[in-house]
């Protein structure tokens, strides 16, 4: 496979991503490329790599060989630091929230704003009225149905808990979230709040990597799938060019790309 | 999907809230105490006085211990650290300036909670097992240092600010009291690290994953409640005019139910400075009440082990929400 | 403002120098040390020991406290069978002046809590406090409060630090723990048949009732019996260390015929280790009354005879103490009870006449 070469609005591109294990070679050469504003669907068996790649370009991991480009630009990602200071976001299956903060606790956690008198400011001293000022707008941004953001995490639903992780990574001025099976541990209902949500922040300019065994989701939400066999990129589609049985066929090998 | 509005059994609940449960608890003790003991001076400024200022060291254990508990740890080394920087005090505060002797005292505990820290999070043992043995490492230290004499303390600076002291009516006690209750509350509620200590405590794998430094942030914590168990030895050191190996051994149990009935987790993730204060003076009240009414010890300890049963009942019944 | 380092440094050393200090001031007082038996025992401040059956109150005195509604407070160290039998005789003698006995706490060894039962039974205005103090250097401190109220303080046994007899306090009752110690010695060759090697068990603990009584013993053995050679000194801190030091001792010494050990708790885990290496032949000497170890004494075991007290007589003497503070009566400083040897064919007379109460069915069931 060819790098692609970059052009304008090209928000993330890796090329000829290498990572091995001891002696597993997990990654073996993988290359894509995400728009901007795009979602693409990460596919793939078990074992097909998809995980480590996100660790990769998420900093948990970093590549042992191959580039990663933002914005046409080489970065190095060494730490999750760097990513997020890349303007790259995770969002975990059901990890990433504090079951007894409320919202605008969730979503400033880490990133807290303090006041702004000097003296408090030393001591850490938080300002909520800001924090709650700003996760009010980050909410009504992605016109989530989350009732207050006085609510504490456990009182919400595993949907609305994906919604602030989301609006979360948003709120963080992020171009590219990586989501990790984000509907995995969600009904029927609940998915679809969240794919619209993705949706919703793609149309806003942020680009998306969703990995997903979903593929009614993928189909749903996805511009564009890469799928990975055996640690490469087995194929890179558009949704529109292709059908649920062909995507499932490049998965399983049982169809290679035209 | 439903949307959250506040039913009235979720106003109810609420309201029966285990956060709020301890302030009930007290104002219904004291009720029944002010009854049942009508005829002495149960309820009169003085005995509540008494009751604060023996409860200090109680209560500032009981706001270091909830740090501890914040971030999913427990401190069973509190109790020894009390004797431990009682000691090194006592022996010090003749031979440098007694404010020398009260940092070294101090620093002996901080020192104790950073090797438990480190430990617990170095050998990736839970803090129980790990302060299991400081305890019995440090209350045999503080016996050999001592060889279970006690060390009286007469410099009149220490055991005035630290004890015996006080601004007309109201202890020198009482004071500490509101200063380890306003210190931890905003260290708690109103700081970084204290939205960082309780996010530890309810996700550390969240916490990990949003950039939290989780080591140091659990390191910390142990060493606050270390830190806090030696201000308590300083306190007990000031009111008794002296340092003895044995101060603060029976202390663990009233402490972590006085942090578990204030609507601390004994899991992590939720902690209340203000509900560990009202604890310890809950568990004070009910010692004074029993005494009082003419109860032995042994049923004090009885109804000790009841509130702490409730305590966790409560506790538990609300994690599993 | 000193620099951290500096200050590390200086309280390390400083540190040592006080434990080395401390080290020198218990060689002065505490475990084994040789006592001159030709002399009584003497109190804190020097007083010689009376016999406390010199506290006597006549009918006048009685009378004059009899209607005044007097209340005391008793502030124990601890609880168990021995502070049962003082409380008893307390109350029985302030029952007979119509004094009410308003609270009774037990600091279980806690300094710290001692302090707080004495501020929280002061808000029962007691006009009396018998309390066991349980740390003679911090008691200045705990007992203030009551000082200053103008309670009437009596002590058992353990003095406190800066307090005089007829003034912070009226007087001190105690055992005659040398008078027990002695007798322990003469108890220990009846069971040896007067020769032969033993082991010491001892309370290594700076605590005055034990150390004098162990002491005591010690002397005794050495002055009175030189036939019999102590070939083992071993002290404990716990009670249940006892069982270890035991089991060591009589392997590295089996000709032992007898232990000595300090008291009745302690001398538990002797037994027991004795029992379990079968040594039926070692007999245990000891001092206060238990059931478990009455048991075996009556079974002819390893315990061969115990060296009873009399709690009741000093809590009855206490209780008079008390009212001779009220009097403003000339307090002795310092008075001792009585003891009697107890073996298995006195223990139904002794358990009574010591403990004030009913020998426990177990053992009389076990007498017949």
């Amino acid at each position: 496979m060819t790098a692609e070469y970059h052009v304008p609005d090209t928000a993330l591109e890796v090329r000829e991503i290498h990572k091995s294990f001891g002696g597993v070679q997990a990654l073996k050469g993988v290359s894509f490329s995400i728009l901007k504003g795009e979602v693409v669907g990460l596919l793939g068996d078990n074992g097909a790599g998809k995980s480590t790649l996100v660790r990769c370009i998420s900093g948990v991991h970093p590549q042992d060989d191959g580039e990663i480009l933002i914005n046409g630009q080489e970065v190095e990602i060494k730490s999750p630091q760097d990513a997020r200071d890349q303007g790259i976001e995770t969002v975990f299956q059901d990890l990433a929230v504090i079951p007894n903060f409320d919202v605008s606790k969730n979503l400033f956690l880490n990133r807290e704003i303090l006041s702004s008198n000097p003296i408090l400011r030393f001591f850490g001293w938080l300002d909520h009225k800001e924090m709650s000022r700003q996760s009010e707008i980050a909410l009504k941004r992605l016109n989530s149905r989350i009732p207050s953001f006085r609510e504490e995490i456990k009182n919400l639903s595993g949907g609305q808990r994906q919604a602030v992780s989301i609006a979360r990574a948003v709120n963080w001025g992020a171009d590219i979230v990586i989501m990790d099976e984000p509907t995995a541990a969600l009904g029927v209902e609940q998915a679809a709040q969240v794919n619209n949500l993705i949706k919703l922040i793609s149309s806003q300019g942020i680009s998306v990597l969703l990995i997903s065994h979903n593929i009614q989701h993928v189909m749903e939400v996805c511009h564009r799938a890469v799928v990975l066999r055996h640690g490469r990129a087995a194929a890179n589609v558009l949704i529109e060019d292709i059908t649920p049985d062909d995507l499932v066929g490049l998965i399983t090998g049982a169809k290679r790309a035209a | 999907m439903t949307f959250l509005s506040e039913t009235r059994s979720q106003v109810f609940h609420k309201i029966l809230n285990r956060e709020y449960f301890v302030y009930y608890a007290l104002i219904l003790v004291i009720a029944f105490f002010a009854v049942v003991l009508s005829e002495t001076a149960f309820l009169s400024t003085p005995n509540f006085m008494n009751i604060i200022r023996q409860t200090t060291p109680i209560t500032v254990m009981a706001v270091g211990m909830t740090f501890a508990l914040a971030v999913g740890h427990i401190d069973l080394s509190v109790g020894s650290v009390v004797a431990l920087s009682a000691l090194v005090c006592g022996l010090l505060v003749d031979i440098v300036p007694w404010p020398v002797a009260v940092l070294a005292g101090l620093s002996s505990g901080l020192l104790v909670g950073l090797i438990n820290g480190v430990l617990t999070e170095w050998l990736k043992v839970s803090s129980l097992l790990i302060t299991l043995g400081s305890m019995g490492v440090i209350s045999g230290i503080a016996r050999v240092i001592t060889n279970l004499e006690s060390i009286p303390i007469t410099n009149d600076s220490f055991t005035y600010i630290f004890g015996s002291g006080s601004f007309g009516s109201v202890s020198v006690m009482f004071i500490w009291t509101l200063l380890a209750l306003i210190l931890g509350w905003v260290f708690l509620s109103k700081t970084r690290f204290g939205s960082h200590l309780l996010a530890v405590g309810g996700n550390p794998t969240a916490s990990r994953a949003l950039g939290i430094n989780v080591v140091k942030v659990k390191i910390t914590a142990m060493v606050i409640a270390g830190g806090a168990a030696a201000m308590a030895g300083m306190l007990y050191a000031g009111r008794l005019h002296g340092a003895r190996y044995s101060l603060g051994e029976a202390d663990l149990l009233t402490v972590i139910a006085a942090v578990a009935i204030g609507g601390t987790s004994l899991f992590g993730g939720r902690a209340s400075v203000a509900g560990a204060v009202v604890g310890s003076w809950l568990m004070g009240v009910i010692n004074n009440g029993l005494i009082l009414w003419g109860f032995s010890t042994n049923e004090q300890i009885i109804a000790r082990g009841l509130i702490l049963i409730v305590a966790v009942a409560i506790g538990v019944k609300e994690d599993r929400r | 403002m000193l620099g951290v380092k500096k200050l590390k440094t200086l309280s390390r050393i400083s540190l040592l120098a006080a434990g080395i200090a401390v080290g020198i001031s218990v060689a002065q007082a505490g475990p084994l040390e040789r006592i001159d038996l030709s002399k009584s025992p003497e109190g804190p401040n020097g007083n010689a020991a009376q016999p406390a059956g010199n506290i006597t109150l006549n009918s006048d005195e009685a009378a004059a406290v009899k209607s005044k509604n007097y209340k005391a407070a008793l502030v124990w160290h601890a609880s168990g069978d021995w502070v049962n039998a003082v409380t008893e005789g307390a109350k029985t003698k302030f029952e007979e002046l119509g004094i009410e006995v308003v609270a009774t706490t037990d600091a279980q060894f806690d300094s710290a809590r001692q302090a707080s039962d004495v501020e929280n039974v002061l808000a029962l205005n007691p006009d009396i406090i018998l309390t066991l103090v349980v740390d003679p250097v911090s008691g200045g401190a705990a007992f203030k409060p009551a000082v200053d109220k103008g309670t009437e303080l009596v002590l058992l046994s353990n003095p406190i630090a800066g307090y005089k007899p007829n003034s912070e306090y009226t007087g001190i009752v105690t055992d005659d723990m040398y008078g027990m110690g002695v007798a322990a010695a003469e108890m220990m060759s009846d069971a040896v048949g007067g020769t032969g090697k033993i082991g010491f068990i001892y309370h290594d603990a700076s605590y005055f009732i034990t150390n004098n009584r162990d002491n005591a013993f010690r002397t005794a053995i050495q002055e009175n019996h030189a036939d019999i050679e102590i070939s083992s000194e071993k002290g404990f801190t716990e009670e249940g260390q006892t069982f270890e030091l035991a089991s060591a001792m009589v392997l590295q010494n089996p000709d032992l015929k007898g232990i000595y050990v300090a008291w009745d708790v302690a001398a538990e885990g002797v037994i027991e280790a004795l029992r379990a290496q079968g040594r039926r032949n070692v007999k245990v000497i000891t001092h206060d009354l238990g059931q478990n170890n009455a048991l075996d004494m009556i079974k002819q075991g390893n315990m061969y005879g115990t060296v009873a007290d009399r709690p009741y007589e000093i809590g009855q003497a206490m209780a008079m103490l008390g009212v001779y503070g009220l009097l403003d009566k000339e307090s002795p400083a310092f008075s001792v009870v009585g003891y009697d040897k107890v073996t298995k064919d006195n223990v139904a007379v002794t358990w009574e006449k010591s403990l004030r109460r009913p020998i426990p069915k177990k053992l009389s069931e076990a007498l017949q």
